[in-house]
């Protein structure tokens, strides 16, 4: 895939690698373990601009291209997939927020989430609505002559809630989907951190409950009917591309984790690399990760052409990157054998953290569901008249 | 997928066989009548909606924000057609 990418996207790229192997990698192990990551390391993250990637100039982002922040997003896989759902939630609240906020909206919240004055955190799972997002049960409510919308409900497994200042919060009003923008301080809001994750466990999970909690009618972002047809999939959408170029760095680092190994352990005076069973388990995963490459590439490429398919592609992208991370974990964990289990290895990390990739932003059940349903209707699909992304 | 030029858009027989171009590429359906319910019929995805809107922005170069979201823009292809013509009337005026 480096032969698709300019020289710009490349030294954006190296310099990525470096941050992550500075500031990231050596303490990627702590942060899971002590499960929060120190506000030094957002702040540097912020300071270099990753918060606001993909936010344009005018707002005080970076402007970078799609391609860019998928590269980004790999990078920072490659240590630490609790540390890259900070960029995964910035990006599915800025985007969504961009396209469809107001200007009174954009012109208060992007420059602060661009510079990261402010974390953002995307509130849409339920205790009881997980993927099926029409039986949402959090409810706003109108208070007659009043400005303000009454928000009750609960949300869980809400990524970056223990930190996020923003989060945009999906519910229903008068039967209607609406997504509205919630600060944390808003009275009424408790936020209950969710611990002892198996993986992402520094990627700071929390439930969140609104008792009576008022929000100005103003922060309703869109209009109320289309948050889950328009505003959700928007923030989906960019969680995906991140998501699957995360999972893409996870499936680097255990190719080149394993690939190391293979060369420096010797057993008999033999290395390892030189047994063939080894070399299958570490083919496979090359070869993946060749293949996630181009699949991520694809995503992220086709948005910054704002084609139509782009939305295709990134479930693409997410669905097989993410599989093929938690089968090179399990395999890079094998290849090491008892080593590989313990938390001196990244092998522990990725295999705790690789299966997760297949669970947010959809699960991979949830993209069968979808690419099913794509597939099988391109078959119906008259001769001559393919659908959005066939042959991209 | 690339970009129709503005000039040869400017007839709507023009814009509306191109949206429904889309349409039937998007549904995989062989055709559609003018003033069908894309919605109500349950023919669509749950990434059709952003979809169409991608579209209809990069092809016809409209920005559709929030004040656009109203379904009787986007619910047929007599509703989206009407759209583009009165967005690209509003520029061109």
């Amino acid at each position: 895939m480096h032969r698709l990418l300019t020289e710009q996207q490349q030294l954006r790229y190296e310099e990525f690698n470096n941050f992550v192997a500075s500031n990231v990698e050596p303490d990627a192990e702590t942060w899971e373990r002590d499960q929060e990551i120190p506000d030094a390391v957002i702040s540097l993250m912020a300071k270099s601009g990753y918060l606001g990637a993909s936010l344009p100039r005018e707002f005080g982002g970076q402007g970078w291209d799609i391609v860019t922040f998928g590269l980004l997003n790999e990078a920072f896989g490659r240590s630490s997939s609790s540390l890259t759902s900070v960029l995964t939630v910035q990006a599915m609240v800025s985007m969504a927020l961009l396209k469809w906020g107001t200007a009174a909206q954009k012109a208060v919240w992007l420059a602060r989430l661009a510079s990261g004055e402010t974390v953002a955190s995307f509130a849409l799972t339920e205790p009881d609505a997980g993927s099926a997002l029409q039986s949402l049960t959090t409810a706003f409510t109108r208070r007659t002559g009043s400005d303000f919308l009454v928000l009750n409900g609960s949300k869980r497994w809400i990524t970056c809630a223990q930190r996020a200042g923003l989060f945009l919060v999906f519910g229903k009003l008068e039967q209607q989907s609406v997504a509205c923008l919630v600060p944390r301080e808003t009275p009424g809001l408790e936020i209950e951190p969710i611990r002892e994750l198996m993986g992402f466990r520094a990627a700071g999970l929390a439930q969140l409950t609104f008792t009576n909690a008022e929000v100005p009618v103003a922060n309703v972002v869109g209009k109320p009917g289309f948050a889950l047809s328009h505003i959700a999939p928007v923030g989906l959408h960019f969680g995906r591309i991140s998501t699957a170029c995360s999972a893409l760095g996870l499936l680097r680092g255990c190719c080149e984790v394993s690939s190391a190994y293979a060369t420096e352990r010797k057993i008999a005076d033999r290395a390892v690399g030189e047994i063939g069973m080894i070399r299958s388990l570490i083919a496979r995963m090359g070869t993946d990760f060749k293949a996630a490459s181009f699949l991520c590439y694809d995503a992220c490429q086709s948005e910054d052409d704002r084609a139509p398919e782009a939305f295709e592609n990134a479930l693409t992208a997410k669905y097989f990157t993410s599989r093929a991370a938690v089968n090179a974990a399990s395999d890079a964990v094998q290849i090491r054998g008892a080593s590989g289990c313990h938390a001196s290895s990244p092998t522990s990390r990725y295999y705790r953290s690789a299966k997760i990739t297949e669970i947010i932003e959809g699960t991979t059940q949830i993209h069968e569901d979808l690419l099913g349903k794509i597939f099988v209707g391109r078959a119906r699909a008259p001769a001559g008249r393919s659908a959005p992304g066939a042959g991209v | 997928m690339t970009s129709e030029s503005s000039e040869s858009l400017s007839a709507e027989g023009d814009v509306r066989a191109i949206v429904r171009r889309f349409l039937l590429r998007s549904i995989n359906i062989p055709d559609i009548g003018e003033d069908d319910d894309l919605f109500e019929s349950g023919i669509v995805n749950s990434l059709f909606a952003v979809q169409l809107t991608t579209f209809i922005e990069k092809t016809f170069r409209i920005e559709i924000t929030a004040d656009d979201l109203d379904i009787q823009n986007f619910k047929s292809l007599n509703a989206a057609t009407d759209f583009v013509l009165r967005r690209r009337a509003t520029v061109q005026s």
